[in-house]
């Protein structure tokens, strides 16, 4: 049941054909954990905390850095030197006082990722390098957890989603390492791909449309171009070759 | 025979430029190493040093992922490829 005052507050998505206030309770029970409060990160958990989302667990070790401020748009110039858990927290808490903030300021390893992720209906990969997203693909699988991939680099991004013995895994479809350390990228890029994760987080939670399933969904800012790659579930996956097809 | 080789941007610079290449291998590996050998800066972009794809590039043909197989391919004439670079930032 929604009180006065979040019927006010989510109205005007109350109003879409099929969304209505059943599917804010829906939004409302919900449970998201956010790996990463950077670029991406920052606007998932934004667009999620407006949304109505019942509670989100950001999870993110690193403090705010004035390089982080082209496109963290959670942190500002005041946050220099805190936890970038800690500043996206009261951002977001500003933006939705109703929504449940769980701010982890921990490395997410082998050894905690379990814990970290039980009772959560779905995990958003907001990170920026591949070993924790693998971390997070693994751990996702294991625990049968939609997740919700998101990269970018420039004007460039991509997104997919993955639903454990549904669809394709990140293992499915990556091979292994990639450049790392400091990339390059305009804060745009992470809005465009951030919002869609966080389109595709809504309609997983409402069961409406259709997710990006066994699709790689590649963003050219610079041409103004998505283009969509078919993509499908390798049976000798390291990851979730051993996990029943549940299609 | 005719296949088309879309190049990502940070692969079209080591091309002359070119964002779409013209080959006519039966495999992409073949497709991939007729490519390099027109555009020789290309190679270490497309090949790791044992011969295999670079462990940073994703190969689509008409649209759909071929991997974990990609060099072994079968193209046919008129199918295009699409190499894509992967990214990780976030």
């Amino acid at each position: 049941m929604l009180s006065k005052e979040q019927l006010e507050r989510y109205s005007r998505q109350i109003l879409i054909n099929g969304f209505g206030e059943e599917g804010q309770a829906k939004l409302k029970r919900a449970k998201v954990f956010i790996a990463g409060v950077g670029g991406l990160g920052s606007v998932t958990a934004t667009y999620l905390a407006a949304a109505g989302v019942g509670v989100i667990r950001i999870v993110d070790h690193d403090k705010v850095e004035l390089s982080n401020l082209n496109r963290q748009i959670l942190h500002r110039a005041e946050d220099i030197g805190k936890k970038k858990v800690d500043s996206a927290a009261k951002r977001l808490k500003s933006i939705n006082p109703e929504v449940k903030i769980e701010a982890v300021a921990e490395k997410m390893t082998e050894a905690n990722i379990s814990e970290l992720v039980t009772g959560f209906d779905l995990i958003v990969d907001a990170m920026d390098n591949l070993p924790t997203r693998y971390l997070l693909n693994k751990i996702a699988i294991d625990k049968e957890i939609p997740f919700f991939h998101g990269a970018v680099n420039g004007f460039e991004g991509r997104a997919m989603t993955i639903i454990p013995g549904q669809t394709a895994c990140l293992r499915c479809v990556y091979r292994g390492a990639v450049v790392e350390g400091s990339f390059p990228v305009v804060g745009v890029t992470p809005g465009v791909i951030g919002c869609i994760q966080a389109t595709e987080v809504i309609k997983y939670l409402l069961g409406a449309g259709q997710l990006l399933g066994n699709r790689l969904l590649v963003y050219d800012g610079l041409n103004m171009k998505f283009t969509q790659f078919k993509v499908k579930r390798d049976p000798n996956c390291q990851h979730c070759g051993a996990l029943k097809d549940k299609n | 025979m005719s296949v088309k080789i879309k190049l990502h941007r940070s692969l079209a610079k080591l091309a002359d430029g070119q964002a779409v290449v013209e080959v006519n291998g039966n495999t992409v590996g073949r497709c991939l190493e007729q490519m390099s050998a027109r555009f020789p800066k290309l190679k270490k972009r497309l090949f790791e040093k044992d011969g295999a794809l670079s462990r940073i590039l994703e190969i689509y043909v008409n649209g759909e992922s071929i991997y974990p197989d990609e060099l072994a391919t079968v193209v046919k004439d008129g199918d295009e490829l699409d190499t894509v670079v992967r990214i990780s930032g976030g």
